[in-house]
């Protein structure tokens, strides 16, 4: 068996664990599906009314607010997915079972890979379950079907990257508090000089700039455009294009990191 | 494999870790293949510190290691396949049923696919789970979740199995079915095991031989038997009465370490132990010495040298305390009555 079989193998059956433990979280699914519906409805009918004003309605560039959140919840809810996903990892060493996982005929990097693909495979089905209530909120895709699964696959890379940062961190921090504040303090600033919640153009000049740069604004344009314009080709190359680029710089770290550093 | 016949070869290894604490200390040893090796210490000693070391999840600042001929640093990928580790803190999953936790195990050791089944309930009637399989683990009382653990280690039958304390907190009947298992998996599959424990018991009696080590390196090494052999026959133990003046117990001290039958004199928790070759024939020895002193003891044990007392004397400390029952000390009274009345 060579090494690279070996590898996957074990991120199969480490993802294999991770969706096991998923599907026995209640709390955590029922969670996972009331989120969305918060930031949709209690959000995004607040900001409805922005719309009805014809000033902000020429801003956002759009007259329907509800349409413009969705792809921001969207990308939203595979951030935090992503994000706090490393905590396993400190979960796993409290509980001894990260020891098992180290001492096991698998390389270590697929005890991330593993992780990272349940964690998409998570930010799927609540990207779709988002899709499912825009679409009884009155919102469809102009792209139709073909546009929702695009929207899909950038909502699993958004996460791959997230988790792999909070994989990164998560490899040598030691517990749950100090991940969160770690987390707190990088997302948060990123989220709100992002384009997922508000209009750039309704931003003071200087976050603008920081708009243009911040990677989640590269993964809300294109599914903001396969839900209100149609295929906006140029957007879609660019955004998928440093999605994935940013993927492999990450997931690149998180291998070495994995590989070279202690785990325990 | 280029093993030698050795499942392990540990060749002066030191570990330091990072906050300077030293817990190996040039340790060396070999164990051949289809042993069990019993590592015994007391706590800090540097036991599970080892078996990380030959499991490759710590590498030693020093020396150098092979399990089953491959180097524990430079090949970490073929000697895990090698292995099975059962750790001393728990390592499962207790979100996951107890079936879920073999299923995992098995394929994180890459088992054959017709092969998981059946293994997997082996091992659950083995440990006595089959019924809660299927239960969640957080379900699971704290001896059920041992006897999982211990389960996951087995199931792939590693040509060598870690087992750091694997019978802590098992009932008696558990542990010797265990045991048992244990007995039979070297016999059937070929196993080695190294395995550490703080029952003397279990080491005598599931070891073929024993590796005693204290403060990060070995005291003694040899088979149960050997040991307490080469401690000589037996101990005296012996208890001054309170009133007796200290200078009158330096007198009678001095005046047993000039005889020849006694080997060494130890105080501790204010019994003296005094060990001998044979401790019932030289009983009356030992009585003639305190002769004519104006000394009354208070109590008198005689005891066979056991790998308790193997471990006591290489490590300067007891395992488990032991009580001494009402029922001995009155033995000890009387038959001490017959001895002065027959003198
Ligand atoms: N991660 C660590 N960092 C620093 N020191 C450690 C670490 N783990 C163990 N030690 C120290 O190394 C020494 C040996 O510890 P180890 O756990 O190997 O002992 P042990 O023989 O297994 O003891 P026990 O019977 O209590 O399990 C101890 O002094 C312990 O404090
Ligand atoms: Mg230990």
């Amino acid at each position: 068996m060579t090494t690279l079989v070996m590898g996957l193998k074990g991120a199969y059956y480490i993802f294999w664990r991770e969706i096991k433990r998923f599907m026995g979280q209640k709390m955590r699914i029922l969670m996972s599906l009331v989120q969305p519906v918060i930031w949709l409805v209690l959000m995004g009918s607040m900001m409805a009314r922005l719309t009805d004003n014809p000033v902000t309605a020429e801003m956002i560039g759009i007259d329907n607010y509800l349409a413009f959140m969705v792809p921001g919840v969207m990308m939203m809810s595979s951030l935090y997915t992503g994000v706090f996903g490393g905590i396993s990892i400190i979960w796993d060493r409290r509980m001894g079972f990260l020891i098992k996982l180290l001492s096991a005929p698998i390389p270590r990097y697929s005890i991330a890979l593993g992780k990272i693909a349940a964690l998409v495979l998570q930010t799927i089905f609540q990207a779709s379950v988002i899709v499912l209530l825009a679409f009884m909120m009155g919102i469809t895709f102009v792209t139709g079907l073909p546009g929702i699964m695009l929207t899909l696959v950038i909502c699993g890379l958004f996460a791959a990257i997230m988790s792999c940062i909070s994989l990164f961190l998560s490899a040598s921090i030691r517990t749950p508090e100090t991940l969160f504040s770690v987390i707190n303090f990088l997302t948060l600033p990123l989220v709100f000089s992002s384009s997922a919640l508000f209009p750039t153009a309704a931003m003071p000049d200087w976050i603008q700039v920081i708009a243009r740069f911040n990677p989640i604004s590269y993964a809300v344009a294109p599914v903001r455009s396969l839900v209100i314009s149609g295929w906006d080709w140029s957007t879609l190359f660019t955004g998928m294009w440093l999605l994935l680029l940013m993927f492999l710089v990450f997931f690149s770290l998180v291998y070495y990191r994995f590989e070279k550093g202690s785990l325990l | 494999m280029h093993n030698n016949g050795e499942m392990i070869n540990v060749n002066n290894i030191s570990v330091v870790y990072p906050g300077g604490i030293k817990a190996l200390d040039g340790v060396s040893f070999k164990v051949p293949e289809q042993e069990i090796f019993g590592l015994l210490g007391p706590n800090g000693a540097g036991k599970t510190t080892l078996i990380m070391v030959l499991t490759t999840l710590l590498a030693p600042t020093g020396g150098k290691a092979q399990v089953n001929g491959l180097d524990v640093v430079k090949d970490k990928n073929r000697v895990r396949l090698n292995l099975g580790y059962v750790s001393q803190e728990l390592a499962i999953d207790d979100e996951l049923s107890g079936m879920d936790n073999l299923k995992l195990q098995a394929g994180l050791y890459h088992m054959e696919k017709a092969i998981r089944k059946p293994r997997i309930e082996e091992v659950l009637d083995l440990v006595g789970l089959s019924e809660r399989a299927h239960d969640r683990v957080d379900t699971y009382s704290g001896g059920m979740r041992k006897r999982l653990d211990i389960a996951c280690g087995l199931i792939h039958r590693p040509g060598i199995l870690f087992l750091d304390e694997p019978t802590l907190g098992l009932d008696i009947q558990t542990r010797h079915e265990i045991w048992h298992y244990i007995n039979r998996l070297r016999e059937e599959v070929k196993m080695t095991i190294l395995l550490t424990t703080h029952y003397m018991d279990e080491a005598d009696s599931l070891c073929r031989r024993i590796a005693i080590i204290d403060q990060g390196s070995l005291k003694a090494i040899d088979t149960p038997d050997n040991l307490k052999k080469q401690l000589g026959g037996g101990l005296i133990i012996f208890q001054f009465d309170q009133a007796a003046a200290s200078s009158t117990i330096n007198q009678a001290l001095g005046s047993l370490n000039e005889k020849e039958f006694v080997k060494e004199i130890t105080l501790k928790n204010g019994e003296y132990r005094l060990l001998t070759d044979n401790s019932e024939e030289k009983l009356p020895l030992f009585f003639d010495a305190l002769d004519g002193l104006k000394l009354n003891l208070k109590k008198v044990t005689l005891k066979m040298p056991s790998l308790d007392d193997v471990f006591l004397y290489y490590t300067g400390r007891q395992l488990r305390d032991e009580s001494v029952s009402r029922e001995q000390i009155d033995r000890v009274r009387s038959s001490m009555r017959r001895l002065r009345k027959t003198r």
